[in-house]
């Protein structure tokens, strides 16, 4: 996790000089090996070189943490996610997370794809459309945003097959409601996955009322839960900045327990982790100390 | 009760329009009757005329009961014009209705000769009735002595119209010819059409598709040389037992890629509520380009580089294609201050080019939530009255304690939309949003709905929206 201060992809500078030229070339086909075999385990994958192939979430904690066996910080780009919301009361905070994540991704991109959002119709009605305004507020700009209103979940599937399939978009985020949704098996998502890590598209899985112990198999890269945090208050008690609970559930490279209580910074269109108690912050309140974010007994909550 | 039309049955036993339906009747004991709707009649009318669409492109519809063909340069399928009409017949005399058909060298004239039962060349036996005039001048023809189109063409034009006006001089010249006034076709004609016949009917629907992306491949030829695109194909696959099954296809941009088009028709197959069903076969399948763009003929890419709008173009048109366009769509913001009304969602396939949205730039939080319910959601709430912010509310059933709550933000009615909007009382009711937290961390849009004691004696809460 401390291994902040090289570039993990080249040879350490200092020992350059030092191997002999022989060395080198055995570095060189060693690390064309391990390239090849990251491809086929999906970490790694086919990038054009001037587009990073990983995004980060913007915290220096989380994005080392998450280096794996890839040596490269943050969450591959061109891969499938999951972000289950902890529980249905969730379901914005996830919906937010998703889309935070995809705006992040597209900011390293030249030429700023759009974002395909695909959603269930019926769960839409019932539980909350996006609306547009809010998006701006959040800083993603809402003529950037596909929205696809699917009838059932295995058009969404479908729907988000193709836009992972097209290399169109940057990100294609699909929300599926219910502990089972229809069409969402391994085959499905791995599919996705695939498509994903071929037209080089972030896609995310958004899962709301999935059962917490028994979460359906996929073939996602990482899985997340994510829940709404209170928020560090403004003046006059004001409610604060849109703040996460997230927690790393599974990751390819076995990465487990990562949680940590995140706040959305729009200004500067990157997360950062919420300061707890000691750290000094306008308007923090005291109070807040009892649920802080590496507390063991908040991913139970 | 007058009887308007009777079938041949009817007309054999001596009924016929004008009659009265009681004396129909005391003839015909068992006489079955119906209501006249003219709206079935000019519906059948219409769908008459779509079948007569694969004799020519151009057919007009004439209320009430009869359709002009043009059948100029069209008829070198069958072995002459009258076999093409004969055709005709048989197919609907098939189908069940009866027809008479004529032809001329205008639309009048054939009109005339075939509602009076008469083949061209007999316009001068035509009766006056034929000029359609109103019948006290057929009255005042007849009492002069002209009982035919053929007295009446003798006689000069200038007297004719000094005494009975130049609207008759005109129908005259147009029944004997010497006039043409243009039909209305029953649809603008594609600007490209593309059909192909078959002696042996295609039974395979495979093979139709084939044909359609042939066709689509030979209309594109066209389209690149006039420097547009396809945005809208109409397609019309023609059985040979007279059904006709019709399909469209629009694209979010004007496109002339074969290779996207049969994507697309493929979806449009899917998403069919009945399948084709080719039956005994199609002897005729057309292809319409109905709409165009302008498209410059198109440039190689350079480097191989992928052109991504037009990616996403052809990714906004295969998912409107297969969910309906509605379902496919960008937000647009809206000129409106109420919350619900500041935003449309047009179908992405239709939408104008991307507007910029207001953006905050302050380090504010979010103001407006990212899901919205529409309509908003009632909730019990205790607030202090008159105009205090929410302690405590239930929603869903379950109770919520209020932590931290920003507002009010008061949003007033568009009372300027309302009649009397101005007075008092009459403007719509305020709404004070408050932004509120609750104690386990989530977020909600909560408003008042109307002044207390001023426009609502109890004003009730809603819930409009969550925020992340």
């Amino acid at each position: 996790m401390n291994n902040n201060d090289f570039d993990s992809g080249e040879p350490l500078p200092l020992n350059s000089a030092a191997v002999p030229r022989t060395a080198s070339q055995k570095a060189a086909a060693l690390k064309a090996r391990l390239a090849k075999i990251l491809a086929a385990s999906g970490t790694g994958t086919a990038q054009p070189d001037d587009q990073p192939s990983h995004f980060t979430l913007g915290v220096d904690r989380i994005d080392t943490a998450l280096r794996g066996n890839a040596g490269v910080d943050g969450l591959p780009r061109s891969a499938l996610h999951e972000l289950h919301a902890q529980s249905k009361d969730h379901r914005t905070s996830a919906a937010a997370m998703a889309l935070l994540l995809a705006q992040r991704c597209r900011a390293l991109q030249a030429d700023r794809k759009p974002i395909l959002w695909i959603s269930e119709s019926g769960e839409a009605r019932r539980q909350g459309r996006l609306y547009p305004p809010g998006l701006a507020e959040l800083g993603i700009d809402p003529s950037a945003i596909l929205h696809v209103d699917a009838p059932d979940s295995i058009a969404a599937l479908r729907a988000a097959a193709d836009g992972v399939r097209s290399s169109a978009m940057s990100a294609v985020i699909v929300e599926l409601a219910g502990k089972k949704p229809k069409g969402l098996d391994l085959t499905a998502t791995r599919r996705l996955s695939l498509s994903a890590q071929k037209a080089g598209v972030l896609g995310l899985l958004l899962r709301c009322g999935s059962d917490a112990d028994n979460p359906l198999p996929t073939a996602a890269f990482s899985r997340w839960q994510v829940a709404a945090a209170p928020s560090l208050a403004l003046e006059a008690n004001a409610p604060g900045h849109p703040a996460f609970d997230i927690t790393l559930l599974r990751h390819r490279s076995g990465l487990y327990g990562l949680s940590a209580r995140l706040e959305w910074n729009r200004d500067e269109q990157a997360f950062r982790e919420q300061p707890g108690e000691g750290t000094p912050h306008a308007g923090a309140v005291p109070a807040l100390a009892g649920v802080r974010a590496d507390h063991p007994g908040m991913r139970a909550a | 009760m007058v009887i308007m039309a009777a079938d041949r049955q009817a007309a054999s036993l001596g009924l016929g329009p004008g009659m009265k339906l009681a004396d129909a009747r005391a003839r015909v004991p068992d006489l079955l009757a119906f209501d006249h709707d003219p709206r079935a009649d000019a519906h059948l009318l219409a769908r008459l005329a779509e079948a007569c669409e694969r004799y020519t492109p151009l057919v007009a519809v004439e209320p009430p009961d009869a359709l002009i063909l043009d059948i100029t340069g069209a008829a070198h399928f069958h072995a002459s014009e009258d076999a093409l009409a004969q055709d005709a017949e048989d197919r609907l005399d098939a189908a069940g209705y009866g027809a008479g058909w004529a032809l001329a060298g205008t639309a009048d004239a054939a009109l005339a000769l075939a509602r009076h039962g008469l083949k061209e060349g007999a316009e001068a036996q035509l009766p006056v009735a034929a000029l359609a005039m109103d019948d006290k001048t057929h009255q005042s023809l007849e009492r002069a002595g002209l009982y035919r189109i053929g007295d009446l063409a003798e006689r000069p034009r200038a007297n004719l119209a000094a005494r009975f006006g130049a609207e008759l001089t005109l129908r005259l010249d147009r029944i004997l010819g010497l006039e043409d006034r243009p039909i209305d076709p029953l649809r603008r004609v594609g600007n490209i059409v593309t059909e192909r016949r078959f002696a042996e009917p295609l039974t395979h629907i495979d093979a139709a598709l084939e044909c359609l992306s042939e066709l689509f491949a030979e209309a594109a030829e066209r389209l690149n040389q006039r420097g547009q695109g396809a945005r809208m194909v109409r397609m019309l696959l023609f059985r040979c037992d007279g059904d006709i099954a019709r399909l469209g296809l629009e694209t979010g941009a004007p496109t002339r890629d074969a290779a996207l088009f049969q994507r697309l028709l493929r979806e449009r197959i899917d998403a069919l509520n009945d399948p084709l069903n080719p039956g005994f076969g199609y002897d005729l399948i057309r292809l319409s380009i109905v709409a165009t763009d302008p498209l410059a003929p198109q440039q190689l890419r350079l480097a191989g580089g992928e052109d991504r709008q037009e990616d996403e173009v052809a990714l906004v048109s295969q998912l409107s294609t297969r969910l309906g366009r509605e379902r496919v769509q960008k937000f647009v913001p809206a000129d409106s201050h109420i919350p619900e009304q500041g935003l449309l969602a047009l179908p992405a396939l239709s939408a104008p080019a991307p507007v910029a949205w207001q953006m905050q730039p302050s380090g504010d939080p979010p103001l407006r939530p990212l899901h919205m319910f529409d309509p908003p959601q009632r909730v019990q709430v205790i607030a202090e009255v008159p105009d205090g912010p929410p302690h405590r509310f239930t929603w869903r059933r379950k109770a919520h304690q209020v932590i931290r709550y920003e507002g009010p933000e008061r949003i007033a009615s568009e009372w300027w939309q309302r009649k009397d909007g101005q007075q008092r009382g009459n403007g719509g009711l305020t709404r004070d949003y408050y932004r509120v937290e609750d104690a386990r961390g989530r977020r909600y849009w909560l408003f008042r709905h109307g002044l207390y004691g001023e426009e609502k004696a109890n004003p009730d809460w809603y819930v409009h929206g969550l925020f992340a």
